[in-house]
Formats: C-alpha cells, sequence, structure tokens
C-alpha cells in the first residue's frame, strides 16, 4: 500500500475546506480523517437523527465519507462551501435508507451530482462564521417555532416528507403546512444571513 | 412561472416537499440552467442544510472513523491521484459548468420539454375523451328514453282498450295527420310522420278540450329531426268528459291556454 507523502499542517493552523480536498485528490487519506474529525458528528447526529438506527447511520456515515473519497475530484471549492454538500448528500443517503425500509416507492429528490455547490457566493465559504455558533443559531431558532411548525419542518427534513405527506401525517390542512413551513424557511434564512452578515 | 414567482419556493424546493406543477416548474428552470434558478436553489439547498444542525447531537462510535479509514486504504492502493483542482491559469476564466454539465443539462432539458409536451398532449387528449364519453353517454340516454318511449306509444296503441282517434289538419289541408290513442289508464300516445320543422321559438301544444269549461293542457311537443311526433301523456281528465283533442301552435314552453286556432283536431265520440 502506498499513499502519497503529503507535507504536514503547518502547527496552530488549521486546514480549509479546500485545501483538505485539495489533498484528498493528492490521494492523501489524513486530509479525509482531518474532514472526518470536523464532520464526522455533525454528519452522524444527522444521518442517525432520520435514520434512527446506530448500526445503520454508521453504515451510512462510511459510505459518505468513502463518496467523499471517491468523488473529490468532483467538488470544486470555488463553486461553494464543503459542508452543504456533505450535509445534503448525508441526508439523502439516510433517507433513501428510511424510504428503502418503509418500501415507499418514491423519487429521490436529489442526485448527488445536483448538489454539486454551484456558482453562487454563499454566506461561509471556508468556516468564516464560526460552525457551533451557526448550529446554535439554527437550534434557537427552531426551540423558538411553535412546535406544530417545528415538527412540520422536521417531518420535511429528517423523514423526507412532502407538503400533502405532512399535511395528511398531521391532519393539518394542506394550506397550514404550507405556510407553516415557508415561514419557518423563511426565518431560518433571515437567521442565517443574520449570522453571516 | 417567472423567476420571480419561483423565488420564494426555492427553499422549499431544496426541502423537497414542493410537488407537483411547482415543483415542474423549478425543475424546468433548473434543467435549462436558468441564471437566476441556479444560483437561487444553490443558496437555498446551502440554507436548508443548515437545518442538519437541529439534529439532536450525537457522538458516533470510536470505531467508525477506523472503519472509514480502513476502507480509504483498501481502495487508495488501486486508485491513482485524481486531477487537482483547477486553478485559473490565465485571466480567462473557466466555464462555471463542465461542458458534460451543458450536455446533460440539455438532455434534461429535452426531455424535460418532450415529457412536459406529451403529457399536454395527454391531457388534451383526456379531456377530449372525456367529452366524447359525456356526448356518448347523453345519447345513449336519448336512445334509451325514445325506445322507452315508444314502447309505451306501442302499449297505448296496441291496447284494446285504446281509443284511436285522428287528428285532422284545420288549417293548411296539405298538413300530415296525427294520431291519438286514447287509453283510460296508460294516457294518450300521439304519433306523426312527416311533420314539418318548427321554428325554435315554437312548439306544438295537445289540449283536452272537456264538454264543457276551458281546454285543458296535456302535453307540449315538438317533431325529432326526422319529422316524427312519438309520445306518451297521462290523462289528467275523466274519459268521458273529453269532447275533443286538440293541437295549436304555441310559443316555446307553452301557454295556460290556447293563443293561435287549433291546427289539428278530433272529436271524442
Amino acid at each position: 500500500m502506498l499513499l502519497a507523502v503529503v507535507q504536514p499542517w503547518p502547527e496552530g493552523k488549521q486546514p480549509t475546506d479546500a485545501a483538505l480536498m485539495e489533498r484528498i485528490l493528492q490521494r492523501d487519506s489524513g486530509a479525509l480523517e482531518a474532514l472526518y474529525d470536523r464532520y464526522g458528528r455533525p454528519v452522524y447526529s444527522l444521518v442517525l437523527r432520520i435514520s434512527q438506527q446506530p448500526a445503520s447511520a454508521e453504515e451510512i456515515v462510511q459510505d459518505v465519507f468513502l463518496q467523499l473519497w471517491r468523488s473529490a475530484d468532483r467538488f470544486q471549492i470555488s463553486r461553494g462551501p464543503l459542508e452543504p454538500w456533505l450535509f445534503t448528500m448525508a441526508r439523502n443517503r439516510a433517507l433513501d435508507f428510511l424510504r428503502l425500509k418503509r418500501e415507499k416507492q418514491r423519487r429521490r429528490e436529489d442526485s448527488d451530482s445536483d448538489i454539486l455547490p454551484s456558482a453562487v457566493v454563499n454566506p461561509d465559504p471556508e468556516g468564516d462564521i464560526d460552525r457551533s455558533r451557526r448550529a446554535e443559531q439554527v437550534r434557537a431558532l427552531m426551540t423558538s417555532l411553535p412546535a406544530a411548525q417545528r415538527r412540520a419542518i422536521e417531518l420535511a427534513f429528517f423523514e423526507g416528507m412532502s407538503h400533502s405527506e405532512i399535511a395528511e401525517s398531521t391532519g393539518e390542512a394542506l394550506g397550514t403546512v404550507k405556510s407553516w413551513i415557508r415561514g419557518g424557511l423563511l426565518r431560518l434564512k433571515q437567521s442565517l444571513g443574520e449570522a453571516s452578515s | 412561472m417567472t423567476c420571480e414567482q419561483l423565488n420564494p419556493l426555492y427553499e422549499e424546493y431544496a426541502l423537497g416537499v414542493l410537488e407537483g406543477a411547482e415543483r415542474s416548474e423549478v425543475e424546468a428552470h433548473l434543467a435549462r440552467a436558468c441564471d437566476k434558478c441556479v444560483p437561487g436553489v444553490a443558496r437555498a439547498r446551502w440554507v436548508v442544510s443548515q437545518l442538519a444542525h437541529a439534529a439532536p447531537e450525537a457522538q458516533p462510535p470510536a470505531a467508525l472513523r477506523g472503519k472509514i479509514m480502513e476502507a480509504v486504504k483498501s481502495t487508495a492502493e488501486d486508485a491513482p491521484p485524481v486531477a487537482s483542482f483547477e486553478k485559473p491559469k490565465s485571466p480567462r476564466t473557466s466555464p462555471v459548468f463542465p461542458v458534460w454539465a451543458w450536455a446533460a443539462a440539455a438532455a434534461l432539458a429535452l426531455i424535460t420539454g418532450y415529457a412536459m409536451h406529451r403529457m399536454n398532449n395527454q391531457y388534451d387528449q383526456l379531456a377530449q375523451l372525456r367529452k366524447e364519453m359525456k356526448l356518448a353517454i347523453a345519447q345513449n340516454q336519448a336512445l334509451q328514453n325514445q325506445i322507452d318511449m315508444e314502447r309505451m306509444v306501442n302499449s297505448v296503441m296496441m291496447s284494446p282498450d285504446s281509443m284511436p282517434l285522428k287528428l285532422m289538419p284545420t288549417k293548411d289541408k296539405g298538413m300530415p295527420m296525427v294520431h291519438a290513442y286514447l287509453h283510460p289508464h296508460m294516457g294518450v300516445a300521439i304519433t306523426a310522420d312527416q311533420m314539418p320543422s318548427m321554428p325554435s321559438a315554437r312548439t306544438l301544444q295537445l289540449w283536452f278540450v272537456p264538454k264543457s269549461g276551458k281546454p285543458m293542457s296535456v302535453a307540449i311537443f315538438r317533431p325529432d329531426p326526422m319529422g316524427q311526433i312519438a309520445l306518451v301523456a297521462p290523462v289528467n281528465m275523466p274519459q268521458n268528459e273529453i269532447a275533443a283533442l286538440a293541437v295549436t301552435e304555441e310559443p316555446a314552453g307553452g301557454s295556460p291556454q290556447p293563443t293561435s286556432a287549433i291546427a289539428w283536431m278530433a272529436q271524442v265520440n
């Protein structure tokens, strides 16, 4: 076995996601380890929340990071940050698992190629905003939402339900569900916008 | 829908809750690499992806890191280093999307366009089929009504208790004769052939003319396109009180009392 020999990181300086991805392209497995250390926990938390099964969550997370290793050349940091790509890929994988488990025949919302970052200026290109602060921002927002509205957004994000499926599941009117989700997403967008400004 | 109309839907699309036409609209804009919707949806994906932080924090098993690295090492032996990120080497900017992405987007746009075209055609065909089906049902019902009416007419005509009457034209002797069969219980059957067509604002009205008192309306009718008349109307007067049967031409909808001279008439003995 021969892995690429790469230069060690300068002491006291955290490599950016882009730099780590560049090293992954050079087959530096240490870069993947660094990315796992950075994102392993939130990705695992997300996948476990969706799958509800630790064993399955472990498999899915492994699959996500292997995909990151194999498809590193498809990711271009100039198009946007790594984090949403990783989260979206993890969510899609976990929802696929969930759908398979429920034997639901539903079209997968996004293929991995669909979620490649696009040429857009993102508010947090390389960790300028502290990730933990952003995570707290999201949690605070979700906590501040009325329970029913929060539930609707959770059903959409963590269980992959559509508007009508949420309406059916909660017994609420379709219009109400749409209004809750749109309002919640707007507040999330505003909150993240404020966080990045 | 325009990009401005789709703008509020970007986050919902990224979340995966959109359905039907709204979802198709966003996908159609993305398929044609819309310069407003593509970055809009990309930004929305970033926003939506942050919901991952709403998941309760969980610590991955310590062994997971090792498993991943083992799997990576086993693939690393076979795989050569892949191409590095492209750095701009000249002021000329590289395209945002590679050629294959444009080709894929174009293919997707074509497929989407074709699918929408097919779907529209199918909707049109379905609407046309529904229309034809409604028409066929209506025609079938009309035919059934006609058959039922002819059966009733035949029953009255063939009954030995029916009194046959010939209503003779009173004004224009060239007009065909109208036949009536008066049955005490089943009603009065009226038949005629080769009747002239009538203006839509006019109708024929059958009257019982009592031995004393005013005529009583029995039925309103018009010849069919073949000039035929076949109907059965209830007898709303004791047969022995009926002095005559008369037909007049009245405004469409009929009249409470005759407003024109009698056109056909038969005395009842």
